[in-house]
């Protein structure tokens, strides 16, 4: 069985001279604190688009914010939304049932996951087709649809980041160890991250 | 041939680049043929057909050229290769021309491509400085000088001094704290190619139409948002360099934070670790901002949106707020891990151990936190919020305090020490802390408003900046370029030379920016290619300097060069350091250890008799020479 993770502990083989293995001076896996401090960037990435939210719409102080005529299709966003906070949940649902070397729920956790976020990004684009303003129409529209595409953007990385992990599970590649299922904790870490942040980005651009 | 296609390398990375560049111009002109606009522009605004390809050609090379192998493999769920360490290390120079996981190999990849662009950038400003040595316009027209000293910003500012700090770092900093190699080596390879990469961007910018960009290395909206082509080079390649420091400081983290050698607990790191923590901690959280700005920019040029647009509702004001939330950490970015070499280089050379430790270690931790709380003094006059001034006017004086803790416990370090300043090394060190605090305290002065208001682009930031960075930031990286060339090339570079450039450097970098105060006080204003006829005679000065401070860098590449090459050879610590990175071979062993070092106690104890740093694996069966061998339990 693979080891899943992709950071390069040294394989030690028989003909080969390879490094000394290093000394682990903290409990959490290498992998693991790679992944939370790049979330870490990608926050401030998030947070430099929303501190021109706003400034767009506190500091410049529009007449209105939605201006008027354009209104936002919070209904089906909010249903999104649910969509999308569910498939954190299966995602969960996954790893546990790794870690408990249940390889159907694997299976069935991983696919559900995919599926709900495929779902998210195919309402996501439905509403970009269908909400009758463009990003050229005034700060509103290049603001709305920086947050809502960056954040589409990382639903889309996750998505692959899915699809790496479900042709791996299919392959029956992980297994309760931690070192053996780190290709379904890591995306997870990664998809819950993408799933908080767009309950901010509702909250922000849709609801206040 | 055929053989040489499919392996990963040059052949491939030139093939995945024209694929590459093929594909993102197919792109275009396929969404514009279903968008049914014209497939290509008659009248040439936003030029998709050049940008696109020049986002997605970099890509195909990396491809190409093999960054991307073991992860494609990897996503496909084929199995793994096991690490055969093909890529590993380097025997011959071809092997510094490939993709290396090796950290050493970085390291040398990273300061050699780095003092490349550093030649570069200060040829832009010799050719400045050739502008302005009389007044009038002599040598290049307005235009190309707003591209001058945009480049030449840009190019020491991204490609200079931040990457070189990740060099020297990428190359001792795994050693210093006894692991094998970084956490992440194939992500460290990537980070390095993403450079030269920026690089090639940056610099084409002059062979676009218009010229390259010349908003400043600020470009400040909405200058930058109706500049000519070049200012989209500037947008695109920030987004690499910026991506190549992340991946770089998220490396040095995980490898600072999980691979330490067994009893090396945080007070016992060297400072220069420390250092890279903090600057780490710095990248990670303020790097993405100037990716933000840079991508509204892009946005606002490229798909017409409005994020700085006013007459659309946008807001001017917030492009500065967020470039310079990530810019202002940069000044530390670029300033910390210099802080890190020079604690170690003095102590060494003083051989005493660093004054106050801890403090020194926490003053960094300070820095930190605070600078993430001075941005806007970059702003005292761009017409922000008002009540935002004095906040900010008392957080710049307060990030003074730690930078004194930093100063007085160098001294505090010299004091009583036995100085050896045969090492060029030690002189740069010794000279830094001196320029380094006067361009402190001219930052003091800059960060009260009413001095700020009345100096605000003039020379006298020009001045300030040059104090801190090149007196600064440069001295510091000459002096760990000269510490650990040994280190690094098993060879002895030549003190007779070093001190010619050391001399050489230190009158020129004072006779070129001292004026530079007297005529910034006096109005004379920054980023134009003329000035009044008044300031004509410091000028002649301070471009002669400028000429003599760019002559003597000449001597630092030949020495650098042929002592690589013919230098007699180094011995495994010449300098007598404590630190692990010197216990080893110069140069160090392919996996750096046969087995990991034992951390016994504070990486400084010099003068104190028996005292320990590390026992290296095996050590016990061989006598260090001028230490006695017993082993002192740690405190």
């Amino acid at each position: 069985m693979e080891s899943a993770s992709i950071a390069a502990h040294g394989h030690v083989d028989d003909h080969h001279h390879g490094p000394p293995e290093a000394h682990q001076s903290a409990r959490i896996d290498r992998t693991i604190l790679g992944i939370l401090l790049f979330i870490l960037s990608e926050v401030m990435l998030f947070g430099a688009f929303f501190a021109a939210y706003f400034f767009l719409r506190v500091v410049a102080d529009p007449a209105s914010w939605p201006p008027e005529g354009i209104e936002l299709p919070v209904l089906i966003a909010g249903i999104n939304t649910c969509v999308l906070v569910s498939s954190s949940f299966t995602i969960h649902y996954a790893l546990e049932a790794i870690k408990h070397g249940n390889h159907r729920g694997l299976k069935l956790g991983l696919t559900t996951t995919w599926l709900l976020g495929a779902t998210f990004l195919f309402i996501q684009i439905n509403e970009y087709i269908h909400i009758g303003f463009t990003p050229r129409d005034g700060a509103f529209g290049s603001i709305f649809f920086s947050l809502t595409g960056l954040h589409g953007a990382h639903v889309f990385v996750g998505l692959l980041l899915l699809t790496f992990a479900n042709i791996r599970a299919y392959r029956g590649h992980f297994g309760p160890e931690q070192k053996d299922h780190l290709g379904v904790e890591v995306p997870g870490i990664y998809w819950h991250f993408v799933d908080i942040m767009w309950i901010i980005v509702f909250l922000a651009v849709y609801i206040i | 041939m055929a053989v040489a296609i499919r392996q990963p390398g040059w052949y491939r990375g030139a093939i995945g680049t024209i694929i590459g560049a093929a594909f993102g111009f197919g792109l275009v002109v396929a969404l514009r043929a279903i968008s049914g606009l014209d497939v290509f522009q008659t009248e040439q605004t936003g030029y998709p057909h050049v940008i696109v390809p020049l986002i997605t050609a970099p890509f195909g090379f990396l491809i190409g050229f093999g960054a991307f192998d073991y992860w494609f493999r990897w996503a496909a769920g084929k199995p793994t290769v096991p690490e055969d360490h093909s890529g590993h290390g380097a025997t011959k120079w071809q092997d510094y021309f490939k993709f290396n996981t090796d950290h050493k190999v970085i390291g040398t990849q990273y300061v050699v491509t780095t003092l490349f662009f550093f030649l570069i950038g200060g040829l832009l400003a010799l050719l400045m400085r050739a502008e302005l040595a009389q007044p009038g316009s002599q040598i290049v027209a307005a235009n190309t000088f707003n591209g001058l000293f945009s480049t030449h910003a840009v190019v020491m500012i991204f490609l200079f001094i931040i990457p070189v700090f990740a060099g020297l770092a990428n190359y001792v900093l795994p050693l210093m704290i006894g692991a094998p190699d970084m956490a992440f080596p194939r992500l460290n390879a990537l980070s390095f190619w993403l450079l030269p990469i920026a690089g090639i961007i940056f610099l084409s910018s002059f062979l676009a139409p218009g010229g390259s960009f010349d908003a400043g290395w600020t470009g400040y909206a909405p200058l930058s948002t109706g500049a000519p082509l070049g200012q989209s080079f500037f947008n695109i390649g920030v987004q690499f360099a910026g991506a190549s420091s992340i991946a770089t400081a998220l490396n040095f983290l995980v490898t600072i934070i999980t691979m330490r050698a067994p009893g090396m607990n945080l007070w016992r790191m060297p400072l220069l670790v420390w250092a890279n923590l903090s600057t780490s901690l710095l990248v990670v959280g303020a790097t993405p901002f100037i990716a933000g700005a840079q991508f509204m920019v892009f946005f606002d040029r490229i798909l017409g949106m409005n994020f700085f647009n006013f007459l659309q509702g946008g807001d001017v004001i917030s492009y500065q707020h967020i470039f310079w939330f990530y810019s202002h950490p940069a000044v530390y970015i670029m300033m910390l891990p210099g802080f890190g070499i020079i604690s170690e280089i003095i102590s060494t050379h003083a051989r005493k151990p660093v004054f106050g430790y801890r403090l020194m270690a926490l003053a960094l931790i300070g820095i930190v936190v605070l600078s993430y709380s001075v941005w806007a003094h970059h702003m005292f006059v761009a017409g922000m919020f008002s009540w935002l001034r004095v906040p900010i006017m008392i957080t710049t004086m307060l990030i003074a305090v730690p930078t004194g803790i930093k100063v007085f416990s160098w001294l505090g370090t010299l004091f009583y020490g036995k100085i050896h300043t045969y090492s060029t090394a030690m002189l740069f060190s010794l000279a830094f802390i001196v320029t380094f605090t006067i361009g402190g305290i001219s930052g003091v002065m800059l960060g009260m408003i009413p001095i700020d208001i009345h100096v605000s682009d003039t020379y006298f930031v020009v001045a300030h900046i040059h104090f801190v960075l090149f007196g600064g930031s440069v001295f510091t990286i000459f002096a760990g370029i000269y510490h650990w060339f040994p280190k690094m090339t098993g060879r002895m570079y030549d003190e007779r030379l070093g001190r010619v450039h050391f001399w050489g450097t230190v009158i020129g970098t004072w006779g070129t920016f001292i004026p530079m105060h007297w005529v910034g006080m006096d109005g004379m204003p920054r980023r134009v290619a003329d000035y009044a006829s008044q300031y004509g005679d410091w000028n002649l000065v301070i471009s002669i300097f400028a000429f003599i401070l760019g002559a003597v860098q000449l001597v630092f590449l030949y020495n650098m060069i042929v002592s690589w090459r013919f230098g007699p050879k180094a011995g495994n610590n010449p300098w007598r350091a404590n630190s692990i990175e010197w216990q080893v071979t110069s140069p160090p062993p392919v996996f750096n250890f046969d087995e990991i070092p034992r951390v016994v106690g504070g990486p400084y104890e010099y003068g104190t008799p028996g005292a320990r740093h590390a026992i290296m694996g095996g050590e016990e069966l061989e006598v260090p020479e001028p230490k006695p061998t017993t082993v002192t339990a740690p405190s």
